[in-house]
């Protein structure tokens, strides 16, 4: 058992966290109330251009090769400073992750270094619809072949970055006749393609510099080559991928939390009422107390559903629980953080209030936390049906 | 006890903290003689031996023949202790005289505690104390760390040191400020500053407002400077200016040695910390406690009235 | 041109310093180490003139320590440098100066550097003493505090900061030990790509006893935090509070309000 990062991990935290420190904090509270999108672009390519947005991807593809614990440690010391920008960059990671699983060599080639070099902003995961969010193989959204190309047609709804993403993956169905979630594709669809309208931005409670719109594809036509993977194998991807995808939004969450308590505890140490530092009541302590140990045991949970994977072993069940519980304990955080900073925690001149938003997310996007549990008992109950 | 003083002299004068060499000389209870590279005309207030080497011969930087004249007066005058200035002169030459010499160095004296030398650690943080484990040893101590009291006088026995030096390593090409001066804070009566606790570049103009309604002028630390928050020319301690106003507002600073040299002789300091134990609490008048994006907003409201 | 840039990994100035048992030094567990700041700026200088020199240089990093300097002497290759030296010693914070400098000129004795760069301090040090020391030993020149720093063929014509706002301009040859100053540069984030490269690049370690022929100078007998003087008023509590006390002090203090 050996708990310690390595030098590289060491040294991609500290990078991260420098930089989180002398780019990100400093314009986090204006990106929040302002969403002023010149900044947080700027941000992003500078990300891109330290190697934040393929720590899985192959150094061919231009990638960092990293691994899921440095992508772990990365995102949680981006959000610490900016959930708007550790969603971003956990979305891109994401995109990359998927195209390198199952697409050929030469959509590897032809969009992974754009991602990862920062030339597209972002790449958007269109998966959710309208009328399939924790049930995606609901959804409606159609590609038929005709002739050379693909014909899409259908909403996507609550997509990342879609206003400024380079590069869509997109899941359709291709086979109507199929049983439920066999018939479902795919592809890749490069912005401006015809067809592909990005709708307007959702008002969102929190991360409001990372832009959520409906996406729509109206006789949206793409190239034959743009399958992404196997036909009608599309939400097997979508659901491989997304395990990699909530160690980001578990890390994410873990970031935020931790912001949030360490303003709050330092807040506590100054703040003075019935003549003494609110700190020294044992009422504020418990809370110290709580959730620090809470945020230690997502950290621990997030670290080894990652450390599983740098292992190439399965970790499905564990990223589930670290997603699962980090974005609660996150949550549970900033509760209690705003709630020890009193009337002043509910001020927006302070950050607790900002955090608050932001991570209220975590336990609903990325797959539900009620989606994880379900995860997480269907793999526990497997293991006892073989046994 | 011998000790050999090194005097600090450039662009044609001698620097006044030359003196505090005096002062720490004096604290030793050691007999004490001087040696002085620059020109006659600039020789110190001080009743005993200077060594005297000329400046026109032998440039005022010249690492190579400054440290074959120290040597020389080191060895007329069997020296113990060979005591240099803690600064951008003293900490260049001191290590080469000791390294010819094979004797130890002991850098930035802040004090002396049962015959030991006590020197600062981990930016301030820490104390050490040294023990020269060689007879002879080269020195350095801090700027500002030991004061000389009263005014110097006397009237120096001059001794010309005459050494025949060839061409030297490195080539003085000249003194440059480091920037054009808008603003002259030597003469403010009040200095309000920013330290990199105002954490970032728009928080400056809060201080700044602080600044404004005392009357006052806006100050900055290095790192503040160096992150481009604060134009060089507004950058107290002793890389920038030592200014002493009648009153020093020291708004999220820590309190680096270099920035502590460089206000400490200040009459009235107020140092807002988050910090309690950060270092310029020590020569703080009044230290509050606070972050200080929440304090000082509300103190320039309330003094704007 | 061979470039050798000596870094120092020291705990993160931030942290709450306590006294070992031996009350020599501060007790290093717990501690979050770090690439020394002044170092940074030797490192950045040292990848800023081989890429001048259109990669024509070869740059090798060394540190001294127990095995965690590793990972500053990483963090060094990561921002440019071709090879690591680590030359390990558990106990080095027991070795004054003058030994480090001459670890340093024993390793760099018969390798013909062309330059040498250095912080011109270590933060937890302070000593400002490594770079001139070694110098001196190699029989190299030597220049500290610098501030600006330029490169033409084998001549360097730079900026030492000194006091009080100003700078001395100095031009030399090679081969020279430099000792850089913060605000030298701007040191470069190391990319994540380079991070990880930077684990293929060599790396040598070395005993120290292969390098350490001299005996200690200087002795430190103590370690200890500083005494609070606590000559002044210290005030706590309430933001609001606060703000009334001190504006009424102030308006004492500043002639303007008077």
């Amino acid at each position: 058992m050996y708990l310690e990062l390595n030098e590289e991990q060491k040294l991609i935290q500290e990078t991260a966290r420098q930089f989180a420190l002398a780019e990100l904090e400093p314009v986090a509270a204006r990106l929040d109330q302002t969403g002023d999108q010149e900044i947080f672009w700027s941000n992003l390519k500078k990300l891109a251009e330290l190697g934040f947005m393929g720590l899985n991807i192959r150094e061919e593809y231009g990638g960092t090769q990293a691994g899921m614990v440095a992508f772990s440690v990365a995102i949680t010391e981006i959000a610490r400073a900016c959930a708007s920008t550790a969603v971003t960059v956990s979305v891109n990671n994401l995109v990359c992750d998927v195209i390198q699983a199952v697409g050929s060599e030469a959509q590897k080639k032809a969009y992974i270094p754009k991602i990862c070099s920062g030339e597209y902003k972002a790449g958007s995961f269109a998966l959710t619809e309208p009328g399939a969010g924790s049930d995606p193989a609901a959804m409606t959204t159609s590609a038929a072949l005709d002739g050379d190309t693909w014909v899409l047609n259908g909403i996507k709804r609550f997509i990342t970055s879609a206003p400024y993403a380079g590069v869509f993956v997109v899941w359709g169905v291709t086979d109507k006749s199929a049983p439920k979630g066999k018939g479902i594709s795919c592809f890749l669809v490069e912005a401006g393609t015809k067809g592909l309208i990005v709708g307007r931005e959702e008002e969102k409670m929190g991360q409001h510099a990372s832009a959520t719109t409906e996406v729509m594809f109206e006789d949206c036509r793409i190239p034959k080559e743009a399958l992404l993977g196997k036909i009608n194998d599309g939400l097997k991807t979508a659901v491989v991928e997304l395990i990699g995808g909530r160690v980001g939004i578990g890390s994410l969450s873990l970031g935020v939390g931790l912001a949030a308590m360490d303003y709050a505890t330092r807040y506590a140490q100054k703040r003075v009422q019935f003549d003494q530092e609110i700190v020294k009541f044992e009422a504020i302590q418990w809370m110290i107390a709580d959730s620090y140990t809470e945020l230690e045991a997502a950290r621990l949970l997030l670290m080894q559903a990652a450390f599983r994977a740098d292992q190439g072993r399965s970790f499905a069940k564990e990223a589930a629980m670290a997603k699962m519980y980090a974005s609660e304990a996150a949550n549970r955080a900033c509760y209690t953080a705003l709630q020890m900073m009193g009337g002043y925690g509910y001020s927006k001149e302070f950050p607790v209030e900002r955090y608050t938003r932001d991570v209220r997310i975590a336990s609903i996007y990325e797959g539900t936390n009620e989606i994880q549990r379900k995860i997480i008992a269907k793999e526990i109950l497997k293991n006892l049906q073989q046994a | 006890m011998k000790t050999l003083l090194i005097c600090e002299y450039r662009q044609g004068k001698l620097l006044e903290s030359t003196y505090e060499l005096l002062a720490f000389a004096q604290r030793l209870n050691a007999e004490s003689a001087m040696l002085l590279i620059g020109s006659e005309a600039a020789a110190p207030a001080f009743s005993g031996k200077v060594y005297f080497a000329d400046a026109g011969q032998y440039g005022e930087y010249n690492p190579d023949a400054h440290k074959r004249l120290v040597l020389e007066a080191a060895q007329k005058e069997n020296a113990d202790y060979i005591v240099f200035l803690h600064s951008s002169y003293g900490w260049d030459l001191a290590p080469r005289v000791a390294a010819a010499l094979k004797a130890a160095q002991v850098s930035e004296i802040v004090g002396m505690v049962d015959g030991r030398f006590e020197v600062p650690a981990c930016n301030a943080k820490m104390r050490r104390l040294l023990k020269p484990k060689t007879a002879q040893a080269v020195l350095t101590i801090q700027a500002g760390a030991f004061n000389y009291q009263g005014e110097a006088r006397g009237t120096p026995q001059l001794e010309r040191l005459d050494l025949a030096v060839s061409a030297p390593r490195v080539e003085f090409l000249g003194y440059e400020e480091a920037e054009k001066k808008d603003v002259d804070l030597a003469k403010a009566e009040v200095i309000v500053s920013a330290g990199r606790g105002v954490g970032k570049q728009e928080n400056v103009g809060i201080i700044a407002a602080l600044a404004k309604v005392l009357g006052g002028e806006l100050g900055a630390t290095r790192p503040v400077v160096d992150a481009g928050w604060v134009e060089h020319t507004r950058q107290v301690g002793s890389s920038g200016q030592t200014v002493a106003p009648k009153l020093y507002v020291a708004c999220g600073i820590s309190g680096s040695i270099q920035h502590i040299a460089g206000m400490k002789k200040s009459d009235f300091i107020v140092a807002i910390n988050k910090d309690k134990d950060a270092p310029i609490g020590e020569v703080a008048d009044v230290l509050v406690v606070a972050d200080v994006m929440q304090l000082v907003p509300a103190l320039t409201t309330r003094l704007s009235k | 041109m061979k470039i050798l840039v000596c870094i120092k990994h020291v705990p993160d100035m931030e942290s709450r310093f306590r006294v070992n048992e031996a009350g020599n030094w501060y007790d290093e567990r717990d501690l979050a180490f770090r690439l020394n700041e002044y170092d940074e700026f030797a490192v950045e200088q040292a990848v800023r003139v081989k890429e001048q020199l259109g990669g024509a240089a070869d740059i090798t990093i060394l540190s001294i320590g127990p095995d965690r300097v590793i990972e500053a002497v990483k963090k060094g290759l990561a921002m440019g440098g071709d090879r690591g030296v680590h030359i390990k010693d558990d106990l080095v914070y027991q070795k004054d100066p003058w030994q480090v400098a001459s670890v340093i000129a024993a390793f760099a004795r018969d390798k013909n550097f062309d330059l040498v760069f250095t912080g011109m301090q270590s933060q937890d040090r302070g000593s400002a003493q490594i770079g001139a020391a070694a110098a001196e030993l190699l029989d190299y020149a030597c220049i500290t505090t610098l501030v600006s720093f330029e490169i033409s063929g084998d001549v360097v014509t730079a900026r030492r900061e000194l006091e009080g706002g100003m700078r001395g301009a100095v031009r030399f040859k090679l081969p020279a030990v430099v000792t850089c100053q913060l605000g030298l540069n701007t040191p470069r984030y190391p990319t994540l790509p380079n991070i990880m490269k930077a684990k293929q690049k060599e790396l040598l370690t070395f005993p120290i006893a292969d390098f350490l022929n001299v005996e200690s100078l200087a002795e430190t007998e103590k370690m200890y935090p500083p005494e609070r003087k606590g000559r002044g008023l210290v005030l706590e509590g309430d933001v609001n509070e606060l703000a009334d006390k001190l504006a009424s002090i102030l308006k004492e203090k500043a002639p303007a309000l008077r």
